[in-house]
């Protein structure tokens, strides 16, 4: 008659056995009964390691064990997976009825397809390789055991997996007890990565059943990133069903991740299948993205009242000033300057507003309704306001000259020349995507003498030499974007409005077009090339401007703003060298910094 | 029946009183008015007609704003704010929209993070920044669309922008 507690009893000591090929060769060792002296009539050793096992049950359960341990080690698709989602749900210390229950359902002899666990455990335990069954059956069984345990404590789980110490550091983990392990979480360790991807192709025909968010959380990003290195190394199947898993892993996330997933995954998909990039979206669909991306975060109204606050205090004492705005869009930004400007001490200057944007597909001029607007709000405030709209599909287009006045009209009433401002709120980094533009604008900015020129970028460095450096980089920035969405537009007490979740969707498209560009794209057309605050500065230098601190007045401004955002203590603005940035916890998003033309850069035009 | 007038005639016969009909005299309740808090002022506006037409001036709504905001030199350049905040909307509007929301979003997160945390004002610079972008919002294109969207600059506010 088989004991059950007696391998138990090998178990808790320390010899490091393999309980399986024991029983596998029936190896009996007679061992007097000690159920009938515990009180309840539980098996004593075996209570030890938290296993309620009646002492009338030890026989059926030992039997039953050996059955378990037979049907584990035949060929076929394993259902290993599947039963251990299963038997989470029962009491593990009642042994007896899980086996019942298992066995029960076991029609089929189910396989375990444990590839690693196998190499591991023959290298283990120095099998050869005709003895690779028998020990592929005890890591299953003994993974088995302990995936039933989640009740167990952490000192007996050790006990109990240490019969399989050699093939454990791959597969157990006992400080986690809550998991169900199947073999693809050995991919957790650092050097099974090989191993691992052959691994996820290999399982991803099994039914992944979840059991714990934050592991298929970081089995997600795994997978995303496994995906990137796939599709960087031209191994478009890999990459394909990695995709497939990706997919699955996301439906069981909520909110931010999987959205992030979701964008990402359908990003990297085009990118495999070569589809065409995404059409150029109507006009009013991009502006209207924009705009609920400029409501729903505060991104965008930290970078304009930071950039408005740089150019009022650049502004003080002229009389004629003149602002030039690289990428006008629904002209948001210049209501609060005006207004400002309205009210500074000493009264209004004389504004003129030049504003640049992209030809429309219609035809209409959207440039021109923007001055419309915001020449009415000027005129009802009493401020001088002019406006000239300029079409330019690429700022490399312009010339200094188009931009600035005539000389005549260049100064105001006592002969000083009118102060200008360049504005270019995240347009920079597109100019990136074609040799030379860069430069080219630059020049052109510096040769308009500005007295500040404003600078917001995006905080990132997604124009890495490697796929994979940008996917890697942008799988970050974009988790901590949607994570800042998520959380910080909660309303507190008040409940979410139905309005505030619509603006909330079109603004996770306005970011997924971003994402579908960083890593769907290349060449030209791959215009999100932000870079970090860093890379910035030593353009800016090198072309000829020297920084201006934000001061003060910039800072309080943001912080204040940010206090009225309900989710606000998860935004931070932090200064740093005079450059604001706003970053969501610990990582910085946008950047605002400002420029001055430096004193060596005295180029002819 | 009589008692209530012996009883005025007495009181009106002790040294050092005076009645004044409040409803007589708009100015003196306008300007008791102004020293109510928003909310209350808005509530005060249903009493009546008069009350409700005093509600609506300006100027009682002038003076509850700038109670209400941490500006630096209130005093100067007072002219020059008014008419800009008449032209963008009035003091009403400035403390419906942009004020009111502000403080009642402060209040909530000083009541989270608890009393010591730093008392904040609402800055009458952010406040009338965030006006005027609502302001112009509202403007509403020219000529060719039909259904303006309503305006949504302050919706991070926390409270249902009015379209009105």
């Amino acid at each position: 008659m088989k004991r059950e507690h007696e391998d138990a009893g090998r178990m808790g000591g320390d010899d490091p056995m393999a309980m399986g090929p024991e029983i596998a060769k029936g190896k009996m060792v007679p061992v007097m009964r000690t159920g009938d002296e515990m009180e309840c009539g539980v098996d004593e050793l075996l209570a030890a390691l938290g296993y309620k096992v009646r002492a009338s049950d030890m026989a059926d359960v030992a039997q039953k064990l050996a059955q378990l341990e037979v049907a584990m080690s035949s060929d076929d698709a394993s259902h290993l997976p599947q039963l251990a989602a299963d038997t989470v749900h029962y009491d593990p210390s009642d042994l007896y009825a899980w086996l019942d229950s298992m066995l029960s359902e076991l029609n089929a002899p189910p396989c375990a397809q444990l590839l690693p666990p196998t190499a591991t455990a023959s290298r283990g335990n120095g099998h050869s390789s005709t003895a690779a069954k028998p020990s592929a059956a005890a890591p299953p069984r003994a993974s088995a055991l302990h995936d039933f345990k989640p009740v167990v404590s952490a000192a007996s789980v050790g006990r109990v997996v240490c019969d399989t110490e050699q093939q454990s550091e791959k597969i157990l983990s006992p400080r986690d007890p809550k998991r169900m392990r199947t073999c693809s979480s050995s991919s957790s360790s650092s050097s099974a990565k090989e191993v691992a991807s052959s691994l996820k192709s290999a399982t991803e025909a099994l039914p992944v059943v979840v059991v714990d968010t934050q592991e298929t959380g970081v089995r997600l990003v795994h997978a995303l990133l496994a995906s990137a290195e796939a599709v960087q190394q031209e191994n478009l199947k890999a990459a394909d069903a990695l995709l497939k898993q990706i997919s699955m892993l996301a439906a069981s996330q909520s909110g931010p991740m999987r959205k992030v997933a979701g964008y990402f995954a359908e990003a990297l998909a085009r990118r495999i299948y070569r589809h065409s990039p995404l059409p150029q979206a109507d006009r009013v669909a991009l502006d209207l993205l924009h705009s609920h991306f400029y409501e729903s975060a505060p991104y965008l109204k930290f970078a304009h009242f930071t950039a408005n606050q740089a150019i009022l205090e650049a502004f003080t004492s002229f009389r004629q000033v003149h602002v030039i705005d690289f990428g006008l869009k629904q002209g948001m930004q210049w209501p609060a300057l005006l207004q400002a400007l309205a009210l500074r001490p000493g009264g209004p200057p004389s504004f003129r507003l030049t504003g640049i944007g992209p030809p429309q597909p219609d035809n209409s001029d959207a440039l021109q309704e923007v001055g419309w607007k915001l020449s009415m709000l000027a005129e009802s405030i009493g401020i001088d306001f002019h406006f000239r709209g300029f079409v330019a599909s690429s700022l490399a287009d312009l010339e200094p000259q188009m931009l600035l006045e005539p000389e005549g009209k260049r100064r105001d009433r006592d002969g000083v020349e009118e102060a200008v401002a360049v504005n270019s709120v995240m347009e920079l980094h597109q100019l990136l995507a074609r040799p030379g533009a860069m430069e080219k604008v630059l020049g052109t900015v510096r040769a308009l003498r500005p007295r500040i020129v404003t600078v917001v970028e995006e905080e990132a460095n997604h124009n890495g030499r490697t796929f994979l450096e940008r996917f890697t980089e942008a799988l970050h920035y974009y988790s901590s974007m949607f994570d800042s969405l998520e959380n910080g537009g909660d309303s507190g007490a008040d409940g979410e409005l139905e309005e505030q979740q619509r603006h909330r969707a079109m603004a996770d498209a306005y970011l997924g077009r971003q994402i579908c560009n960083v890593v769907a794209s290349e060449g030209t057309d791959r215009t999100e090339r932000h870079e970090t605050l860093g890379r910035w500065r030593g353009r800016m230098a090198q072309a000829g401007f020297e920084p201006v601190h934000l001061g003060s007045n910039a800072f309080k401004q943001a912080s204040m703003l940010l206090a009225l955002y309900a989710g606000g203590d998860g935004f931070r603005v932090e200064e740093a060298e005079g450059c604001l940035t706003l970053g969501w916890h610990t990582r910085p998003l946008i950047a605002t910094s400002a420029w001055r033309v430096g004193p060596a850069a005295d180029f002819a035009l | 029946m009589r008692r209530p007038e012996e009883e005025e005639e007495e009181e009106r016969s002790s040294p050092g009183w005076r009645r004044i009909p409040i409803n007589d005299n708009a100015d003196l309740l306008a300007e008791i008015l102004g020293r109510l808090d928003g909310r209350s002022l808005a509530v005060a506006g249903c009493v009546c007609r008069l009350w409700n037409a005093l509600a609506r001036r300006e100027a009682v709504w002038e003076v509850v704003c700038y109670r209400h905001v941490a500006s630096a030199g209130a005093s100067a350049a007072a002219g020059g704010t008014r008419s800009v905040v008449a032209a963008l909307g009035g003091y009403r509007r400035l403390y419906r929209l942009c004020i009111g929301p502000a403080l009642d979003r402060l209040a909530g997160v000083r009541r989270r993070q608890g009393p010591a945390a730093a008392a904040r004002h609402v800055s009458l610079s952010l406040a009338l920044s965030l006006f005027s972008i609502d302001c112009y919002e509202r403007l509403g294109g020219g000529g060719g669309r039909q259904q303006q969207p309503p305006p949504t600059s302050l919706l991070f506010l926390g409270k249902p922008v009015d379209v009105s």
